[in-house]
């Protein structure tokens, strides 16, 4: 078992000391060693930069390396990295969480309502085929360049993520738990409350997980398309300038927010869900 | 129709006989839209008296569970009338002297044992401390010492169903109505079963309508035996099991008396599980 574990570690850094050789000194060791024609040019650092590039471009980004020191830099520039993050983090989170808590509403409702589900059926078939992408002039339009429109643009991907899976948590009740907590004396109300929102969190936190991605994914098409502050206008900025190192950095901090977001969730996840096999600490 | 068999000394006193609290006449069900319609239950009518243990016995599919859900108030009946003491019984309507004990688990996943046999006082606003004491005996009569903090995929299934009878009787239903509640338990876990429900029974006489297609269950526990036909269900034959109590759930079964009517009602129901199988 820890022997296993040993292997798998020792496999998992061996394939990263690999990628980084490679992308480092790959393209000038083909280049020194190969006839013209078989050098790979997507190696060429012109595209993906190297990892030394980056790191430096990290330093500068970050105020690190600045001859004025860090404080002056950080205020010299109003989108500096940490402020790009701190922005994108702080409106993937508002978008996520009005997202989510609309759309676990909207599903309850529906989920619990045969008569309105029906009647909202269309609607809902109607807006959801609209790819959400193709909102996003119209909500800057409509938002600003401001971080308004960005947390608009997350929260309405995360809706409909969250509302389908709700619905479907909703309507996949067990009929016989609900028979049983009214002959318990449960109204209406306390049914929904005790039954039908645990027995439907499943789904929802089933859904969690790929909705704080999307909401990130919201987000940065938000602040490619028109922003003023943020990781995706860092990393549109550093395209107008084809420079790729300062691209790479914005892409690394987004890998790092996104597993963070992720992994917060899957602890709240197994905390609510504990009483399920898979989130067993005990087993 | 009616034949009575009784092992021990019939009761004299007929005169002082306890008042009906269940009270089926004429029940139908019919399942299903006009074309392809299924009767389930077909004229079905019986009482069952204050304090008495029924056994409501037939084959699978003969409408025991229709007819339970019916006295339940959770499916609504095609014709007749089910009074409990002065009330009609009408589809969604909780009558809060009726306890429920379902054929399948509906134990609550998401909730400890405790806070599952604690739901019912939960809801109706018993404050924490009475709750937990109530919660702590339960959990002792029922043999889940221990077991309090343990959500229900850690229990076996006999320790599960414990979970949900004490989750009913916690409420201290007057009239308790119980679906083949052991019918997913294997033999020894049933008797043990037997004897917790026996225990329990003996103790606080609640009304009982128990449904099961386990002969030997029906005559363990209950006072009568009410006899369905295959379906549709029909009224077939009425019991009374005069067995002393309290009982032994084990050696009961070793009785003559107990050999005696499980023969006799073996060939009754014995046809009606041949219908079953002929269609
Ligand atoms: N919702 C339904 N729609 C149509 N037919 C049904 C429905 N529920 C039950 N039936 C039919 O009614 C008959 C009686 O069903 P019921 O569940 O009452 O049987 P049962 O005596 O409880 O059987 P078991 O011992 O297997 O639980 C069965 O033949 C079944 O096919
Ligand atoms: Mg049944």
């Amino acid at each position: 078992m820890t022997q296993r574990r040993f292997e798998i570690l020792f496999w998992q850094f061996a394939i990263l000391v690999v990628i980084l050789a490679v992308w480092q000194w790959g393209y000038d060791a083909c280049k020194a060693t190969l006839p013209k024609s078989l050098v790979p040019g997507i190696l060429d650092p012109y595209f993906i930069s190297k990892p030394t590039a980056i790191w430096s471009s990290f330093l500068k980004l970050a105020c690190f390396a600045d001859k004025a020191g860090t404080s002056a830099c950080l205020s010299a520039n109003d989108n500096n990295l940490w402020i790009a993050t701190l922005v994108t983090l702080k409106n993937t989170w508002w978008g996520f969480l009005w997202g989510t808590l609309a759309g676990i509403a909207a599903g309850l409702i529906l989920g619990r309502s045969e008569f309105l589900a029906k009647i909202f059926e269309p609607y809902v078939v109607a807006l959801n085929s609209i790819p959400r992408i193709a909102l996003v002039p119209l909500i800057i339009l409509m938002f600003g360049l401001g971080d308004l429109s960005k947390i608009v643009t997350a929260a309405i991907v995360v809706f409909f993520v969250l509302f389908f899976n709700t619905f479907e948590g909703t309507r996949s009740v067990d009929r016989d738990q609900i028979a049983a907590a009214r002959l318990l004396g449960a109204s209406e109300m306390t049914v929904l409350r005790t039954v039908v929102v645990p027995s439907a969190l499943a789904w929802v936190f089933a859904s969690l997980t790929p909705a704080v991605s999307f909401a990130l994914i919201g987000v940065i098409v938000g602040e490619f398309i028109g922003a003023e502050r943020g990781l995706g206008k860092l990393i549109i900025e550093a395209e107008a300038r084809a420079n790729a190192a300062e691209m790479m950095v914005s892409i690394f901090v987004m890998m790092i927010v996104g597993i963070g977001l992720a992994y917060i969730v899957r602890r709240l996840q197994s905390h609510l869900l504990r009483w399920q096999p898979q989130f067993d600490q005990q087993q | 129709m009616t034949s009575t068999v009784a092992s021990s000394p019939a009761s004299s006193a007929k005169a002082l006989e306890p008042r009906t609290r269940i009270a089926v006449a004429g029940l139908s069900k019919t399942y299903g839209a006009a074309s392809r319609q299924v009767t389930a239950v077909d004229n079905v009518s019986f009482e069952v008296r204050q304090g008495e243990f029924v056994a409501l016995l037939g084959p699978s599919g003969c409408g025991k569970s229709t007819i339970l859900n019916m006295v339940a108030g959770l499916l609504p009946k095609s014709a007749g009338s089910i009074r409990i003491d002065a009330d009609d019984v009408e589809q969604g309507l909780v009558n809060r002297k009726v306890g429920y004990v379902f054929q399948r688990d509906t134990v609550f996943p998401w909730r400890t044992v405790e806070a599952n046999i604690g739901y019912g006082l939960e809801i109706a606003g018993l404050p924490r401390q009475q709750r937990r004491d109530k919660v702590e005996s339960a959990i002792e009569t029922a043999g889940l010492t221990g077991f309090g903090r343990s959500f229900p995929r850690m229990l076996s299934g006999g320790m599960r169903q414990r979970v949900a009878l004490m989750r009913t009787l916690i409420m201290e239903p007057e009239i308790l109505l119980m679906d083949e509640p052991f019918g997913a338990l294997d033999t020894h876990t049933k008797l043990e079963m037997h004897k917790t429900l026996l225990d329990i029974w003996e103790r606080e006489r609640q009304t009982v309508l128990f449904v099961t297609h386990d002969l030997g269950e029906a005559l363990t526990l209950s006072s009568r035996i009410i006899l369905l036909s295959a379906r549709p269900g029909r009224l077939k034959d009425d019991f009374a099991v005069g067995f002393a109590r309290p009982r032994d759930a084990v050696s009961l079964r070793e009785t003559p008396e107990f050999a005696r009517l499980y023969t006799h009602i073996w060939h009754s129901l014995g046809e009606e599980f041949r219908r079953t199988k002929a269609k």
